[in-house]
């Protein structure tokens, strides 16, 4: 994967967490933030990519260039920046990626009409968690565990590339239980319908470009995306 | 003597059948959270209102004679039965006598019958002159027929419907609060009243045909002051007329300040009224869920499914946020979770409570988890941290499951940026839309599941994402299709609501269950 770069906006109680996770996985980062003390604490704990700006003027905002950034988070702890950032960057650079976290549900549809892509309630998972724990509370701990990869069993994305052996199969015919993985979803390109759970029941037809979504134990799952990126080279 | 009935004492003691029953007598006629007790209340209700019926009904018409059977007999001999049981219910002799026993052997001092008794009858006596306790006599005299007069107590049997309505229970209840108010009050009216009534018999006794003596003085004075003035006896004099003036005056500035007094004791005491009924009515149920803190996770908890939860209450000091609470439509009390009084209030014990610490302060609710879990052990606390660090303090008091939503949130981010597919994935299993949701099958649900192969189950005609099994605290993830269910085997699936509900209808057809 090439080094893909990230834009945060925060590094405060979020901001810090996502930006350490996303350190670990290789990511090129740029910190901002408007607080001084957190531009001390971004520095010290390694990030070199660290500019404290204000953050009021279209001018500093375009000044960052952040159409160059592959993904934009806003995860500043005042939530009136998270919706103003939005806001300004999305009517300079309409067709920016950007996350952002919000903590209630006014909020998730500020975010959402000043032009945020993605969104993040702050509680709406929470609080599905605890009618989780309340219905089904071995399923809720396995997941999180599973998120987390604490139980060594793991999701994983994988695309399919040209000429790969899974090619022109259908899902049904691939006995994935050999390779120990189970496949939990795809997206089809050719249905254009997006990320689709294998629960439609649809058989779907493996074309290069497709993308597997994968469950299993972290070793074997990257045994089995080696094993379809590969094998398209060796046929 | 003795023997005989430190015998017969020893044995009520110790019979298990003797102690249910009176226990179940005791929760039927005193136990408000008892689900039978309405029915006894019902029909003893029943049993007073038709008795009033009957006294009106005969002031003008002759009754048939099985009117006067019923009411002489019928619902004189049940409330004597109640009254006796009430009284029975009111104390234990029996273990008194035993508990004299045993001390009194302990002290190696001479066993006697006076002690217990003496402190048992004392106990029942002190019941017996309460006002409920004399109501309940009064209502059973007018079985005795020769004295008509007697007659007239059937109207006791009205005060005894007291006992029975909450809501005059409370009206009594707030007025008590106000004691002193009253009081002051009512020695002011009478003080008012006795001087007017002297003064109008001293000033007009003479001159005034109505009135005859001290007591027409008085009433009148009562008329008047209380702004009746039925005008039967009316001041003829200059200084009786003065009199009058003084007292209607008086009275105005009396009456209102009764009504004050009432309309301000209501009005303090009518949260704590609501609230006790919010509390009565959800401890009825032997399962439910108390939420402290009202914040975004409750409203965002709450909203998710308001058909799944009714049977909630939500606990929060603050004002503003009950009063915000209240007006969204949800049951909210004004309460401090983290005081043993308020969570005591709630039937811990007994009944199987779900509780979520989810306030916004992590001091608070570690003290709320803490607080739970001192009163019963067993109660199911789920409790909000702010950070990990927070989670070996969380699970030290207790907390069965802690929820981190910064946590959920950041890895949420990080997993929409890194793997944008699998966010979606996990943002529709998480938050449960319909396309696809975790679930848990339990082996045991079905009779003869045990010993069936996964391969017979066939997830995958189902439609249904097989994830694995949770057996005896571990999680196998994806075992051979040769595996056999075993018993207590929780079956891990993703499926849709739809396939679920197939799923389940074909295993039940299936396994039986």
């Amino acid at each position: 994967m090439a080094r893909r770069s990230i834009l945060i906006f925060g590094y405060g109680n979020h901001g810090r967490r996502i930006a350490k996770g996303l350190r670990e996985d290789g990511y090129k980062i740029k910190i901002v933030d408007t607080d001084a003390e957190h531009i001390a604490l971004a520095t010290e704990e390694g990030f070199d990519a660290v500019e404290k700006l204000d953050l009021g003027s279209d001018e500093t905002i375009a000044s960052l260039s952040p159409q160059e950034y592959d993904k934009v988070v806003c995860v500043m702890d005042d939530e009136h920046y998270n919706v103003f950032i939005t806001l300004s960057l999305h009517s300079l650079y309409s067709d920016l990626h950007i996350v952002a976290i919000s903590d209630s549900i006014h909020t998730t549809k500020k975010l959402y009409m000043a032009g945020a892509k993605k969104v993040i309630d702050m509680y709406e998972a929470s609080a599905h968690k605890i009618h989780n724990i309340l219905t089904k509370p071995i399923a809720t701990k396995l997941l999180e565990d599973f998120i987390l990869s604490k139980e060594g069993i793991a999701f994983m994305e994988m695309t399919v590339p040209e000429g790969s052996s899974f090619v022109g199969k259908y899902t049904d015919e691939v006995d994935f239980s050999k390779y120990d993985v189970i496949l939990v979803g795809m997206v089809d390109l050719e249905l254009h319908r997006g990320f689709e759970f294998m629960t439609t029941g649809h058989n779907h037809k493996i074309d290069a470009g497709d993308m597997l979504v994968c469950m299993g134990e972290v070793e074997k799952l990257h045994i089995f995306k080696r094993i379809v990126e590969r094998s398209g080279r060796r046929e | 003597m003795n023997d005989l009935i430190l015998k017969l004492a020893k044995k009520l003691y110790h019979s298990s059948r003797y102690r249910r029953f009176k226990a179940t007598v005791r929760a039927l006629l005193t136990d408000t959270s008892n689900p039978y007790k309405r029915y006894v209340d019902v029909f003893i209700i029943f049993l007073i209102v038709t008795s009033v019926i009957i006294l009106v009904y005969e002031v003008r018409h002759p009754v048939p004679e099985w009117m006067d059977f019923y009411d002489i007999y019928v619902v004189s001999f049940i409330f004597v039965v109640e009254y006796l049981a009430r009284l029975w219910i009111q104390d234990d002799i029996s273990e008194r006598i035993v508990r004299e026993y045993h001390d009194a052997k302990f002290l190696e001092r001479p066993f006697s019958l006076k002690r217990p008794l003496k402190a048992a009858i004392l106990s029942k006596l002190r019941y017996m002159v309460t006002p409920a306790a004399i109501v309940d006599l009064m209502a059973i005299f007018p079985a005795y027929r020769p004295l008509r007069v007697l007659r007239i107590f059937i109207l006791f049997r009205v005060f005894k419907i007291l006992r029975y309505t909450k809501s005059i229970n409370q009206f009594v209840e707030v007025l008590k609060n106000k004691k002193f108010e009253l009081y002051t009050l009512l020695f002011l009216v009478a003080f008012v009243v006795m001087t007017a009534g002297i003064a109008i018999y001293v000033f007009e006794a003479h001159v005034n045909d109505n009135i005859d003596n001290l007591f027409d003085a008085i009433y009148w004075a009562l008329v008047t002051i209380s702004t009746v003035g039925y005008g039967d006896i009316s001041p003829v004099t200059s200084e009786g007329r003065a009199v009058s003036i003084v007292i209607i005056v008086s009275g105005i500035a009396m009456i209102s300040f009764a009504t004050s007094v009432i309309v301000s004791a209501f009005s303090e005491k009518l949260d704590e009224i609501k609230e006790n009924r919010i509390v009565e009515q959800i401890n009825k149920h032997d399962h439910f869920l108390i939420i402290c803190g009202f914040g975004h996770l409750t409203k965002m908890f709450l909203r998710q499914a308001p058909e799944r939860f009714t049977r909630y209450i939500i606990l929060d000091p603050d004002e503003e946020r009950v009063e915000q609470a209240r007006k969204e439509g949800y049951n909210a009390i004004k309460e401090d979770a983290s005081r043993s009084e308020v969570l005591s209030r709630f039937n811990l014990e007994k009944n199987n409570v779900t509780l979520l610490a989810v306030t916004g302060s992590d001091v608070e609710n570690i003290y709320i988890t803490l607080t739970a879990k001192s009163i019963a052990r067993h109660v199911k606390v789920i409790a909000r941290a702010s950070s990990r660090e927070m989670v070996p303090k969380f699970l030290h008091a207790g907390a069965d499951d802690i929820l981190l939503p910064h946590e959920v949130v950041n890895n949420m981010i990080h997993i929409a940026i890194t793997q944008p597919v699998m966010y979606k994935a996990l943002h529709a299993v998480l938050t449960g839309h319909d396309v696809a949701r975790i679930y848990e099958i339990v082996a045991d649900r079905y009779d003869r599941m045990e010993g069936v192969t996964l391969g017979l189950l066939d997830f995958r005609r189902f439609k249904m994402i097989f994830l694995g099994i949770w057996r005896g605290g571990r999680f196998v993830f994806n075992p051979p299709k040769t595996t056999a269910i075993e018993r207590h085997d929780v079956i891990l699936v993703i499926a849709k609501e739809v396939s679920m509900e197939y799923f389940d209808e074909v295993m039940k057809e299936r396994y039986g269950g």
